[in-house]
């Protein structure tokens, strides 16, 4: 006979955390704390001598210059498009770092779970595809983006409303839930696990199989900790790569 | 007094509806959820095995079919979240 | 209710009003009215600190970090590929000097070669000279030698001749008593002698 019930916290209490100050909590502080890490990486990076080989907090700098250039922008934009690579650089390594802390223990908690910076970071790529599109083609973009080049007559309103749905209001809104979503729910499966483990651990029970049983949970727990590490990486990734498709696109309706 | 039991009486009511109403939003919650992650879930099982086989078929073409793919597995995923956010939403 | 005010406090530090169904006890549901927003609200705190904190990140990456890095990675690459091509050049300058090696071995080789069958002819045309030289001195010394024995042979011979004309002519005259015409006595020796 379990003496306690298991049941699963409001989910605000798993998700805001008590204000630092008034106006800053946990989410603003490893938002800051990317930021800092970020530009510390390079500040260290840039101060080492380029000539010799990279190795450490350089090598580590490269090789995330050429991740972005050799499997992002190359891939998805072409050579034209080398000169997005700081910005995409940079909303990979904050993303990644905001992600992260969703499995460093005591941090415990993705800031992108939350939906205020997924949100802005959605709408700045937002502004910015639509303001590269408006300066690459001018105000064809417009119609190239409700009608795509060889759109048969017929089909235009169709196609028109379709594509402009598409376009203008869901990729901003499926960049942002993706990211959020996506972490909001590894968060959820972690926060699941542990309070399973927990429960089971600390279950007043006459069971003496009961207690042992929390290894299972903790395994998940464990299982599911390394899986993040994974989705950490692939949503920053994938929120970076969807950055440069819609930039490319942007710029040349042809592809 | 009988104007007190009503009022009493009208509380309870309020009270056992809204009872009732978050069981339903909790059950209605799951199905969402169920039946969103249905429709991506065989999607991504599709785009991902043609990926596989497009990459064992050519090899060299491997790295533009993993990116192409992690793109359509975004754009699929999307659904799926969504149903995730509804969850979300009108669950908890 | 007691118990979920214990509760409420336990858990404060998450912050907010927290209404959490209370696990402890009866089991029974307290369901406290919430001010919180929902959980996919954004909040302004974290929108403001969120966006400030990336907008001066991205900045201070496209303006001064990511240059730098990115300088000295150009630089590395062209030290890279500049001391690749001077490998290059200096590989194919080792090349022409190992070809030029070679032709001057092959000049060399052909000179020697042809100094030795220089010698080699030198040699035997000295070797043949001499060789005719001794062959020369052997044929005329074999000659002077053949002259002489035919000198000695013909002497004797006429020694012979003149020794049996005058035997003969002697018998003749013994057995004639008339010396025989000496003319006729040759000729008949020399018939005899070259029988």
């Amino acid at each position: 006979m379990i003496a306690e019930a298991f049941s699963f916290p409001e989910i605000n209490s798993i998700l805001r955390w008590k204000d630092l100050f008034s106006t800053f909590n946990k989410i603003a502080l490893i938002a800051v704390a990317a930021a800092v890490i970020g530009s510390v990486i390079f500040i260290l990076a840039g101060r080492k001598n380029p000539l010799e080989a990279p190795k450490g907090v350089r090598n580590l700098a490269e090789t995330s210059v050429e991740f972005i250039e050799n499997g992002i922008v190359m891939q998805t934009m072409g050579k034209d498009g080398l000169g997005w690579t700081p910005f995409l650089l940079s909303l990979f390594i904050f993303i990644y770092l905001c992600n992260v802390p969703g499995i460093i223990p005591f941090l415990q908690m993705p800031a992108t779970a939350r939906m205020a910076i997924p949100m802005f970071l959605a709408l700045l790529v937002w502004v910015i595809y639509n303001g590269v599109g408006l300066k690459h083609q001018g105000i064809k973009y417009l119609t190239n983006t409700i009608w795509p080049p060889g759109v048969p007559v017929a089909l235009k309103p169709l196609v028109g409303v379709i594509e402009f749905i598409s376009n203008i209001i869901v990729r901003p809104f499926s960049l942002t839930v993706r990211l959020f979503a996506n972490m909001l729910a590894g968060h959820i499966l972690l926060v699941t696990f542990a309070l399973l483990t927990s429960s089971l651990i600390t279950a007043e029970t006459q069971q003496f199989l009961l207690k042992p049983m929390a290894i299972l949970p903790f395994f998940m727990l464990v299982f599911l900790t390394a899986f993040e590490v994974l989705v950490a990486f692939l949503q920053a990734y994938i929120f970076t790569i969807l950055t440069a498709v819609y930039i490319g696109g942007a710029a040349h309706p042809e592809h | 007094m009988e104007a007190f039991s009503h009022l009493i009486g009208a509380a309870f009511d309020q009270q056992q509806a809204d009872a009732d109403k978050a069981a339903s939003a909790a059950a209605s919650a799951g199905f969402a959820y169920g039946l969103a992650a249905i429709g991506p879930g065989i999607g991504i099982g599709y785009l991902v095995g043609k990926s596989v086989e497009a990459m064992a078929r050519q090899p060299e073409a491997a790295g533009m079919v993993r990116t192409t793919m992690f793109l359509g597995i975004a754009f699929t995923e999307a659904l799926a979240l969504i149903g995730f956010v509804v969850f979300i939403l009108i669950g908890l | 209710m007691h118990s979920a005010v214990v509760h409420l406090q336990a858990i404060d530090w998450h912050g907010s009003t927290v209404h959490f169904v209370s696990a402890a006890g009866t089991g029974e549901a307290e369901v406290a009215v919430s001010k919180d927003p929902g959980p996919i609200v954004p909040e302004m705190k974290e929108l403001a600190w969120g966006a400030g904190s990336f907008v001066v990140f991205a900045l201070l990456m496209r303006f001064v970090l990511f240059p730098k890095v990115k300088k000295g990675m150009d630089a590395r690459y062209e030290g890279i590929r500049s001391s690749h091509e001077t490998a290059d050049a200096e590989r194919s300058s080792a090349r022409a000097e190992v070809a030029d090696y070679e032709a001057q071995l092959a000049g060399i080789k052909a000179d020697a070669a042809r100094v030795v069958d220089a010698a080699r002819q030198t040699l035997e045309a000295e070797r043949q000279a001499t060789l005719a030289e001794v062959n020369a001195g052997i044929a005329e010394r074999r000659t002077a030698a053949v002259a002489q024995a035919d000198a000695v042979r013909t002497a004797a011979r006429d020694q012979i001749h003149a020794a049996v004309s005058d035997v003969a002519g002697r018998a003749g005259e013994l057995a004639t008593g008339r010396r025989p015409a000496a003319d006729i006595v040759d000729r008949a020796v020399s018939e005899v002698m070259a029988r």
